[in-house]
């Protein structure tokens, strides 16, 4: 049995080796991510703090992102009620659907939907136009100015974004649940009053405090994630298409794996959540 | 050479990975007097100016801008050392997201803390006036030319009356007269500001126009110091090459 092991080994040297590699290129990686978004949260409170600049990315992180989040989770809200309906109706509770609704968009939907939504939009934006100002020289334009570029162009997007996305998510939770009432209306006539009466029947402070909060992670991945590929990237045009690519596809897919995690420390804290 | 040095190189070496970019350079430049860095594409022309503001730092060797080592001061000290220094990049790198007005603004608000707002938007619009771009203030970096754009960059260079200017190919991508509009202007501040100047630029032309010294880089080595009719002496085939009236 050893034999046969060694063997294995010994004939895959190369994959192994390879492997190994790998491995090791993506925890340098983790780690240079981390040590990035560690620098950024240590910056963000050592003065001078650059206001205007924060406030810049609170316009363009939020204000400007604000349309498109209304917009998705009014259209969830729509489809989400239509797909709910057609099942509870079955079973003769229709009248579930705004607290169902209610539940799925406060603990979960909004959160990450909101999440996902603002990795697109905002974590493409700051890859692609960090990777830009470095390729055009603007981040040494800044620098001979002695002006720390990292704290004015980067810890500036990170904590924009840790701020603005439970504001974000609270749109797109009402947003949903507007969607929902416009689509329960038209169907069964329910009243505003009623709908909003059902809906929050059931939703506590602890549905509705903790997802919001842990948004302020998922800003937190994508200004690190997106900060990261923008502020070190500098090949060309090549390199501001990578940059977008990549931030937007590992700011996504670190949001989700981190949600797992997040949402097994709200249930850790606020055990009344799991049931 | 009997001003005063505005720009020291004692033995600098600069390597960027396995690739040597710059070789045991050294030279001096009086205070007022303008330089232009000739040499290949790849030569380590940008990396040189670099090194004179500190955004980048020597291997080994020493940079002194004014008698001080740039390379060991601490980030206060090369702050105060940068106020004294203009950068114009390449590409005019003007902040994309702020007007020309603002882009002139920001090295006043953060490099030069003496003056009030009233004196600052005076400072501005004089500046502009001097590179022409007096009509201007509240454009886009988008909204201009090339020509207008290495004007503005120029113009930030310039907002604080710095001794020493460090200017990125300043007419690569310009039509003769643009390009001759930019030499001009260069000449002007030298002239008038007694500012030192060190350009990085293909054209001879340019380079024979405004440069006291020429300086040749090739392979990282400096292999040609001097004055464009000293060079053209020179044994170095590349120096006599790149300097030679033939190439404008």
């Amino acid at each position: 049995m050893e034999n046969e092991y060694f063997a294995f080994w010994a004939s895959n040297r190369e994959f192994a080796k390879s492997a190994v590699l790998m491995l090791g290129d993506f925890f340098t990686f983790i780690g240079k991510v981390s040590c990035f978004g560690l620098k950024a949260l240590v910056g963000a409170f050592q003065p001078p703090l650059e206001w205007e600049f924060f406030l810049g990315q609170i316009e363009e992180t939020g204000w400007r992102s604000l349309p498109l989040i209304l917009a998705a989770g009014f259209a969830l809200g729509v489809v989400m009620s239509m797909h709910t309906r057609g099942t509870l109706v079955q079973f003769g509770a229709e009248a579930m659907i705004p607290t169902l609704q209610s539940g799925a968009f406060f603990n979960e939907l909004g959160p990450l939907v909101t999440a996902l939504l603002v990795a697109g939009r905002v974590g493409a934006a700051i890859g692609a136009g960090l990777t830009n100002m470095r390729v055009t020289e603007q981040i040494d334009a800044i620098e001979s100015l002695s002006v720390d570029s990292f704290k004015m162009l980067v810890v500036t997007r990170i904590v924009a974004c840790i701020f603005v996305l439970p504001l974000l998510t609270v749109f797109m939770d009402f947003a949903s649940l507007a969607g929902g009432f416009f689509s329960e209306h038209f169907t069964s006539h329910i009243s505003l009053q009623l709908y909003m009466t059902s809906a929050f029947k059931t939703v506590e402070w602890a549905n509705f405090i903790p997802p919001t909060v842990k948004t302020s992670v998922f800003g937190f991945i994508i200004g690190t994630v997106s900060g990261y590929f923008g502020y070190t990237t500098n090949e060309g045009s090549q390199g501001v298409q990578r940059a977008a690519t990549n931030s937007v596809v590992l700011s996504s897919l670190l949001i989700i794996v981190v949600d797992v995690i997040l949402v097994k420390v709200i249930f850790f804290f606020f055990p009344g959540q799991a049931i | 050479m009997s001003d005063p040095l505005a720009v020291e190189f004692q033995h600098v070496s600069k390597t960027f990975g396995n690739r040597n970019v710059l070789v045991d350079v050294s030279f001096k430049l009086g205070e007022g007097e303008a330089l232009c860095i000739l040499g290949r594409s790849g030569t380590g022309k940008t990396v040189t100016l670099k090194l004179m503001d500190g955004l980048l730092k020597p291997d080994s060797g020493k940079v002194c801008i004014e008698s001080e080592d740039i390379a060991q001061v601490g980030e206060k000290d090369l702050s105060r050392v940068r106020r004294h220094i203009g950068f114009l990049f390449q590409s005019g790198a003007l902040f994309d997201s702020f007007t020309v007005g603002e882009n002139l603004a920001l090295p006043l608000h953060r490099l030069d803390k003496t003056k009030s707002l009233p004196e600052i938007k005076q400072v501005i619009d004089e500046t502009l006036k001097r590179v022409g771009l007096d009509h201007d203030k509240d454009k886009m970096p988008a909204e201009l030319s090339g020509g207008m754009s290495k004007r503005a960059g120029l113009a930030r260079a310039l907002v604080l009356n710095p001794k020493l200017l460090l200017a990125d190919e300043p007419t690569s991508g310009l039509d003769q007269i643009t390009a001759s509009e930019i030499d001009n202007l260069l000449i002007k501040v030298k002239k008038e500001l007694h500012t030192t100047l060190v350009i990085v630029t293909h054209d001879v032309r340019s380079a024979r126009r405004v440069a006291d010294h020429i300086a040749i880089l090739d392979q990282g080595r400096l292999v040609g110091f001097g004055t464009a009719s000293e060079l053209e002496k020179s044994d170095n085939e590349v120096v006599r090459q790149l300097v030679s009236e033939s190439c404008i």
